[in-house]
């Protein structure tokens, strides 16, 4: 199993925090990776359709769950839209769900990296949140993932 | 009625013929790039704007890229692409890989490339969903391309529920509206050539570009042809393909020599590099003729083209060496053992060394080699050494186009001034005299015969002109040897000997001499 590079994971905290409860403590109704999938969804769909998503989202999620268990409450609608998030957020800890949401969206834009590369990726993510900062605009290391311990 | 027809004929041929592009009201039709090497060419100046097109052939055979590639070439944020993908190969996939060539660009997608997934449309409604949801993409974006990619899918999806009525009229109203909206359209896809003559879409459509890849032996060889481009003259035939890290590349079989202008005959001759061999020849080679050196391995071939090339160079005629045996390090060297300073011109850009080996290479691109070689320098003389090397440089498939692409390449090229000395090995025969197995003869205005006879117990050389085009040469057979400046002749002519050309002679007058090398101690 790969883990996102650092640099991913903190371009996954940066897009959670332009959603609405990103920026939170997770006591807030919001759900931030919500919001970024559901942004993200129509521009991947364009590129690989419904069910590309659909599959993009549940390899994140499965890769998620195995670092964060109460990730595996969630599941992946065939719309592609997440389920099971306010589930979750009544059985773990704020702290929990905030990094679980990190950490399914470091996988998803880990995905992305690995499949289209580090330039496409941004290119992506700069179209839908164009206040993206320059410094954002680089996942390092080519974009290739960490090795696990 | 016979003589109100020759009226006719007459009047007609009292018209001054006017080219349709000049004819006042008449439409010009723009050209767009294809952004392919060669292909424009190919297509009589590029894809008409606003046409409808198809690119067929089977998987694996560089439809997808030939798509981006057009895509790329003319992708702008004020005309932008459409590309429709549907049940194949999803854009994310086709990024990925179509990254890797050096024609994408990754900053123009988005805006200038927008990517469209029609497969849900596809797999969960019918052809009127299709059509609604690419008019509603295009008139949202006004693009100035369209691809649909697969669009094959497209119709074998809509094939089990659509009768054959419907499914022309699908076609016709996406041609129409696409058409209609100025855009120029490929719609790719899977087919066979058989699918050809009963499908309404290979009718309707304006371009029909089709792409093979044929195995033969151990190569692969892509081919591609032109089935239709309205209104253009384009270039017939089956031309190669290849794909690189650049995407394809096309090479016309004209090579791009079809508006090559010929030079006025000036009758000029061209020294060989060798005084005696030149008086021989009636004064040197004319100036664009094509010389065949044909002569067994081991008589100086490959020293009579380095005094060749040398012989320009000194003149201020830069040159080219297209060599498919020896490596280039091989003339450079033989070159200073004759005295004569190769490594200069090379580094100045008068000469090149093309050391074309890779044993999968079509006619085409070998000759596309040697062309770009001889514009880069602006060559005057050409060495291609040798003939049968060339050949056995060529993947198997394309060894039967040799002597044809050969017959075009030198007639545009010693057309347009370039003087060619080709080599061929040829065995030796006790008992004829062949020029050459090759029947290349008649590609050639000029022919020397080199060979070995066996005198006074020594195998000697001798050449002999053969053929000269236009102009009186020597008959005689002179015997050479190669010294330390070169190939010189030496002697004159033998006439104590005869049936030289046997490489047996018959001594028939007493001959006093000294040997030209010296004799093994007894």
């Amino acid at each position: 199993m790969t883990k996102p590079h650092p640099k991913i994971r903190v371009l996954a905290e940066n897009l959670l925090a332009f959603e609405p409860g990103g920026k939170t403590t997770g006591a807030s109704d919001a759900n931030a990776i919500f919001h970024v999938c559901e942004k993200l969804r129509p521009q991947l769909a364009n590129l690989t359709g419904n069910v590309g998503f659909r599959a993009l989202l549940s390899r994140a999620l499965a890769l998620a769950g195995a670092e964060s268990a109460g990730l595996r409450l969630l599941h992946v609608k065939s719309n592609g839209s997440l389920e099971g998030l306010e589930e979750l957020k009544e059985k773990v800890a704020a702290k929990e769900f905030l990094e679980g949401e990190k950490i399914l969206l470091s996988h998803l834009l880990g995905l992305l990296v690995a499949f289209i590369g580090e330039n496409l990726t941004m290119q992506i993510l700069c179209e839908v949140w164009p206040q993206l900062y320059r410094n954002d605009r680089s996942v390092g290391n080519g974009g290739k993932n960490e090795k696990a311990e | 009625m016979e003589e109100k027809m020759k009226k006719q004929n007459n009047a007609a041929k009292k018209i001054p013929r006017q080219p349709a592009s000049d004819q006042p009201g008449k439409v010009t039709i723009r050209k767009l790039p294809t952004g392919v090497r060669g292909l424009d060419e190919i297509l009589g100046g590029g894809i008409p704007e606003y046409s409808f097109n198809i690119i067929a052939g089977t998987p694996g055979c560089g439809k997808t890229t030939l798509a981006h590639q057009i895509a790329f070439a003319n992708a702008t944020v004020a005309k932008p692409v459409l590309y429709f993908t549907v049940l194949g190969e999803p854009a994310m996939k086709m990024l990925r890989y179509q990254q890797q060539f050096s024609f994408f660009d990754a900053s123009k997608l988005g805006k200038a490339i927008r990517f469209i997934n029609l497969v849900d449309v596809v797999l969960e409604q019918d052809l009127n969903a299709v059509l609604d949801e690419i008019i509603k993409q295009v008139t949202a974006s006004s693009p100035g391309l369209v691809v649909v990619d697969s669009f094959r899918t497209v119709i074998r999806k809509a094939v089990a529920n659509t009768d054959e009525m419907e499914m022309q009229s699908f076609i016709q109203r996406l041609a129409q509206f696409l058409t209609s909206w100025e855009a120029t359209t490929f719609l790719v896809g899977e087919y066979v050539q058989e699918e050809m003559k009963d499908n309404p879409i290979f009718t309707i459509a304006d371009g029909l570009i089709w792409l093979w890849q044929v195995t033969e032996r151990n190569s692969v060889v892509r081919k591609l042809q032109l089935f239709k481009i309205r209104g253009q003259d384009t270039v017939p035939g089956l031309h190669t393909v290849r794909i690189n890290s650049d995407g394809l590349q096309a090479f016309s079989r004209t090579m791009g020599l079809t508006n090559t202008k010929a030079k006025p005959l000036r009758n000029r001759r061209l020294s060989i590099g060798i005084p005696e061999l030149d008086k021989m020849l009636g004064g040197g080679i004319l100036e664009g003729d094509s010389l065949l050196v044909a002569g067994p391995s081991g008589t100086g071939k490959s020293a009579l083209a380095t005094q060749f090339i040398a012989a320009g160079l000194k003149i201020g005629e830069p040159g080219i060496m297209a060599i498919f045996e020896e490596r280039p390090k091989g003339y450079v060297d033989r070159a200073a053992n004759f005295g004569l300073n190769f490594k200069t011109p090379q580094e100045k850009g008068e000469l090149e060394i093309l050391y074309l080996r890779p044993l999968d290479l079509s006619v085409d691109e070998t000759m596309q080699e040697i062309l770009d070689a001889i514009e880069r320098v602006g060559a005057k003389r050409l060495v291609i050494d040798s003939l049968a090397g060339f050949e056995m440089a060529l993947a198997p498939g394309f060894r039967a186009d040799f002597r044809e692409s050969l017959y075009r390449m030198i007639g545009a090229l010693t057309g347009a001034g370039v003087t060619i000395l080709s080599t061929v090995e040829v065995e030796d025969s006790f008992t004829s005299f062949p020029f050459s197995h090759y029947a290349i003869s008649f590609l050639t205005d000029d022919i020397i015969r080199m060979r070995y006879v066996e005198i006074s117990g020594q195998l000697r050389k001798v050449l002999v002109v053969i053929k000269m085009r236009g102009g009186n040469h020597a008959k005689d057979i002179r015997e050479y040897v190669i010294t330390d400046t070169g190939l010189v002749i030496i002697h004159p002519r033998q006439t104590d000997y005869t049936e030289l050309s046997t490489g047996i002679p018959k001594l028939c007058a007493r001959a006093v001499e000294q040997a030209p090398e010296p004799r093994a101690d007894r």
